[in-house]
């Protein structure tokens, strides 16, 4: 925000190279993939990234990956503004369609199983498809243009989910780590969506206002305008809720068993549509069919049901003596944790499939394929 | 006990919607999705408040033959959730000494006085009603300015006062020096913790109990974590046992044992304010006869501006409209941040008591490029407090 203009730009680039720098999240030579939307965060991204490197001599190999999901008409003027992007910063633009990741466009998809919940498809789709894309193209780190408003309404959304595990994995700035074939990075995490688009503006970036014709999930939605309402009375609380979320990722105790987590305890009810709110119908949504906080309400008073709304105040209770015991633990040693019940915190492998980082045996999307792919035959009739 | 279950419904007619519960009177209220009679819900309430106490009586048991009788401090802010913790309290102890036992706790009931002025009429009022309505009851009214110099707080981390003005107008100017809205009512919710807190282990009370319902301890949970306080949500959502610096300037005065600590509690923890709500309405003679009208208690504290909203007036509409339809996920907030280690360490912030995370502050400042701001020597504060106080 600061000063307007010039100065204003030079700010927010040292900032950005700031981040970069001090979380060192990039090699000299490495190639690395620019998730490009045609939307502000990812323009931005862009041109920042680009005028860093040849200031910085960072000697990166960047190139435009853009995703398109298969929808006639619906990528026509995203792609456009991404293909003068690429002229623009003279980067090679990959353009990767559903269609050579998974076989299947999203209107083969909405053919198949109807309009009805394909936006989960879509999402799951979305969140896998940069890193598949950068794998066919052979690269091993793709950034994306997340700010610091879209991590934050990440950690209020788990926050009221009761996610913990995703909370977690939600506010660092990279994900993925050796075992996976692609690092995600968000350069721009600590980065105000007001700067971006002053950023855009004095920079006369050219961008698509990619307004989804979605309403966002139910608890995106509602973190997102807390947090604008909260933003309204004290600027700085996005940062500060960054700040919090980063802390608590450190906090939550570590999973020593395997085993599963919905027992004697709350698990998290809704599997989420999306991961960290990467825009794919345009902004960031991945809605999912019907209201997902409904549902959770109605999952958690099941749980409750089960658990016994009278035994639960001991439940809740007796544990804490032992807790003011053990489970305080002296900076900066971090053990397993005290507390005997099992946390939400799921241990990621690969996809048995795909490869793709996984909580299961087999990854969501490719789940979702197997379904689909028993529907062709009958469609192709 | 308040097992009055008044002769229900002796009548062949059968019940139209009957109690879900005892089955036996017609329900008229809804709890938590299920229909049941006054009977139930308030025995319900009273419940949930007693067991917790009960627990709470096993923790802080002396040793073996010593003085059995407790001593709680209770917070008490004249709003619904601590008028119904009063109440409830003060039947417990009833139904005790009813039964010829020996009272099972004593209470110290604290009203902190934010007005900083002369004489609040309002307040005096209201005292009036809560001590004609629990004649055996003492209620002491602390003012704001007993805050100054306690020795839980470092006061060289806040801006300087004004040594030759009266305690009234040093508190004022502090917090007329402060930032914003929202550090104002930040640091006036931590002044009445500390003044809670300082007088409770003065006057050897084992633990300092709250009113906060399930939907204000999410409100806590949000709003702390929007002003930058993550690190130490679980210490200040948990019940349990809190360490209390001693920030004293001459070490010598100290007392001699600087490892204090106080147990916080807060017994109506799983029930939702709906719920307190109703239950106002429900007693006999009804609390809402005696709970002043939220205008009274707000207009009390003058220190805290009113124009601008503070975070946590933004949080508490956006619960208000939450709990209506998801009390479980109100209720969940709470629980998963509950799940969270308490991470404990030697140095503690100067104006809220946690424990510092110079992890966390250090990681940040290389992320970030912030320099930090520490002037005037000033004492260390957390990332939360430091918004506070230096904006
Ligand atoms: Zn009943
Ligand atoms: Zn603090």
């Amino acid at each position: 925000m600061h000063t307007p203009g010039r100065c204003f730009i030079s700010i927010f680039e040292d900032e950005v190279h700031h981040t970069i720098s001090s979380s060192k999240l990039f090699f000299p030579g490495e190639k690395v993939a620019i998730g490009a939307s045609g939307g502000k965060d990812s323009t931005v991204l862009a041109s920042v990234l680009k005028t860093l490197n040849e200031r910085h001599n960072y000697g990166l190999d960047l190139v435009l990956l853009s995703i398109d999901e298969g929808i006639k008409g619906y990528r026509d003027d995203s792609l456009e503004t991404v293909k003068w992007n690429a002229i623009q910063y003279e980067m090679p633009l990959k353009v990767v369609g559903y269609d050579e990741l998974y076989g299947w466009t999203m209107d083969q998809v909405v053919e198949t199983i109807g309009k009805k919940g394909n936006c989960t498809y879509c999402g799951v789709f979305r969140r896998q498809a940069l890193d598949r894309g950068a794998k066919m193209l052979g690269i091993k780190h793709v950034v994306t243009g997340h700010n610091a408003d879209d991590v934050a309404e990440t950690i209020l959304m788990n926050l009221l989910r009761g996610d913990l595990a995703r909370l977690s994995r939600s506010t660092s700035i990279v994900t993925g780590d050796a075992t996976s074939d692609v690092k995600r990075s968000k350069p721009l995490k600590y980065s105000y969506e007001k700067e971006i688009v002053l950023y855009a503006y004095h920079k006369k970036l050219d961008y698509f206002s990619t307004e989804c014709i979605y309403s966002p999930e139910a608890f995106r939605g509602s973190a997102r305008s807390l947090i604008k309402n909260l933003e309204r009375v004290r600027p700085t609380a996005i940062l500060d809720i960054v700040r919090s979320g980063e802390d608590m990722a450190r906090l939550v105790p570590v999973n020593t068993a395997k085993s599963c987590a919905c027992k004697g305890d709350v698990a998290p009810a809704v599997v989420a549509a999306e991961e960290d709110g990467l825009g794919g119908c345009g902004s960031s949504n991945g809605r999912s069919s019907g209201n997902e906080m409904a549902a959770m309400e109605k999952q958690l008073r099941q749980n409750e049901a089960a658990e016994g709304l009278e035994v639960d105040v001991s439940k809740q209770m007796l544990p804490q003596a032992q807790r003011d015991k053990e489970n305080v633990k002296t900076l900066p040693i971090r053990g397993v944790s005290a507390n005997p019940k099992i946390l939400g915190k799921q241990t990621l492998g690969n996809c048995e499939r795909c490869g793709y980082m996984s909580s299961q045996a087999i990854c969501q999307a490719c789940m979702l394929l197997e379904g689909l792919n028993k529907n062709r035959p009958q469609i192709q009739i | 006990m308040v097992t009055k279950i008044e002769a229900g419904s002796q009548d062949s007619q059968p019940l139209q919607r009957p109690c879900k519960k005892c089955n036996n009177q017609e329900a008229t209220l809804t709890s938590r999705t299920e229909p049941v009679c006054k009977d139930c819900f308030t025995q319900y309430i009273y419940l949930k408040c007693v067991r917790h106490i009960g627990l709470l009586g096993k923790e802080t048991q002396g040793p073996y033959g010593s003085q059995p009788t407790r001593r709680y401090l209770l917070g008490l802010s004249l709003g619904t959730s601590s008028t119904i913790l009063l109440h409830i309290l003060n039947s417990y102890v009833e139904a005790a000494l009813s039964k010829g036992r020996k009272s099972p706790l004593d209470l110290d009931i604290i009203v902190v006085d934010t007005s900083v002025s002369e004489q609040d009429e309002a307040l005096q009022a209201t005292l009036d009603a809560y001590r004609q309505r629990y004649p055996r009851l003492t209620f002491e009214v602390l003012p704001l300015t007993s805050v100054l110099g306690i020795s839980s707080i470092d006061w060289t981390a806040l801006p300087s006062l004004k040594q030759d003005q009266s305690p009234a107008q040093q508190l004022a100017d502090l917090f007329e020096r402060l930032p914003s809205t929202t550090s104002r009512a930040d640091i006036l919710r931590l002044f009445i913790r500390h003044i809670l807190i300082h007088t409770a282990l003065s006057r050897s009370c084992q633990a300092v109990l709250l009113g906060h319902s399930t939907t204000a301890l999410a409100e806590l949970t949000l709003a702390e974590t929007a002003k930058g306080r993550g690190f130490s949500l679980p210490w200040q959502i948990n019940d349990g046992v809190l360490p209390i610096e001693d920030f004293s300037p001459d070490p010598d005065n100290a007392p001699a044992d600087k490892k204090r600590t106080i147990r916080v509690h807060h017994p109506l923890r799983e029930l939702f304010r709906q719920e307190l709500v109703t239950y106002t309405t429900l007693t006999e003679p009804p609390l809402t006869d005696i709970i002043p009208a939220e205008d009274v208690v707000n207009k009390a504290s003058p220190v805290v501006s009113h124009r601008d909203l503070s975070i946590e007036e933004v949080v508490l509409r956006y619960f208000a409209d939450v709990e209506v339809n998801y009390p479980s996920i109100v209720a969940n907030v709470v629980k998963t941040t509950a799940k969270l280690d308490r991470l404990d360490a030697e140095e503690r912030c100067g104006v809220c008591g946690m424990t510092l995370d110079e992890l966390g502050d250090e990681r940040w400042k290389g992320e970030i490029g912030d320099s930090g701001g520490g002037e005037e020597g000033a004492g260390s504060l957390c990332y939360g407090c430091e918004r506070s106080v230096r904006g």
